[in-house]
């Protein structure tokens, strides 16, 4: 496989289901590190890793101010994998209609025996 | 609810007039695959299928319009007439060229007539790997009870 692509980056982040819950609380609207550890029984360090993860995916930004460091959900990395989900969901659902038909075809073949 | 994160898994359930044993033959027979991968306006010229756990299966589509792409990938899981499990991702330069996803699918056969569940999510790393297919969705069910406490916290 080839190195990673900002696709991969971003599915990588996702798949973590600590991280997914941090999204959710940030598509709530902005919020500091203390914050969003409340609600997680991890320890302060542990929620820092998990947000430098969705950062280097690019799934959030973090404000410049030294003490708070405010986190934001940053949606271009989400819709680009809801691009990519669409893309599939056309491809497949597509090819299903073809499908569909191709059976259509071979039980006309079928009834002609 | 505003909480709406990206779903990056694919669940497309379908209808089929026709028995299991032959939806399970168009996902598995080279010619019959031809006939039908590939939405409208795309032609599917090249299907190579090693059908067998471990096995390989490659193939081509091809539209005026974006030329040709190869997808490709492993059989995983193999049990006749009720489901197949395999990776699949495309072999181009695309920004999804990278991603290797992981295919499910489940044939239920009533009255002469098919259900096909067919399911894809991305297949990562090791890690995800070997944790297979069970923990993942659980995961995705934990989560979403848990936005939706966020949600109603946030609310009140």
């Amino acid at each position: 496989m080839l190195g990673p692509d900002p696709l991969s980056v971003t599915l990588s982040a996702l798949a973590d289901p600590t991280r997914r819950a941090i999204l959710a609380r940030l598509a709530e609207g902005e919020a500091t590190v203390n914050e969003i550890a409340k609600p997680f029984d991890i320890s302060l360090p542990a929620v820092s890793r998990h947000l430098k993860v969705l950062e280097a995916a690019g799934l959030i930004s973090r404000g410049r101010e030294a003490q708070w460091r405010p986190c934001r959900l940053e949606t271009q990395a989400l819709r680009n994998v809801d691009d990519w989900i669409a893309k599939y969901r056309r491809f497949w659902t597509g090819s299903f209609d073809k499908m569909d038909a191709y059976i259509a075809e071979l039980k006309r073949k079928e009834k002609r025996k | 609810m505003s909480a709406r994160i990206a779903d990056d898994e694919l669940l497309i359930t379908r209808t089929f007039d026709a028995p299991a044993s032959l939806l399970f033959a168009l996902w598995s027979k080279p010619e019959h695959m031809k006939r039908w991968m590939g939405p409208a306006r795309l032609t599917c010229p090249e299907a190579e299928i090693d059908f067998r756990v471990g096995g390989a299966y490659r193939g081509m589509i091809r539209s005026e319009e974006h030329g040709e792409n190869w997808f490709g990938g492993v059989y995983r899981e193999i049990v006749k007439d009720r489901r197949l499990v395999f990776t699949f991702a495309w072999n181009n330069d695309g920004p999804s060229a990278g991603v290797e996803t992981l295919v499910t699918i489940t044939f239920e056969e009533r009255d002469g007539k098919t259900v096909q569940t067919f399911h894809q999510r991305p297949f990562l790393n090791v890690e995800r790997r070997d944790s297979h297919v069970g923990g993942w969705t659980t995961t995705f069910d934990k989560l979403a009870a848990y936005a939706a406490t966020l949600a109603m916290e946030h609310a009140t």
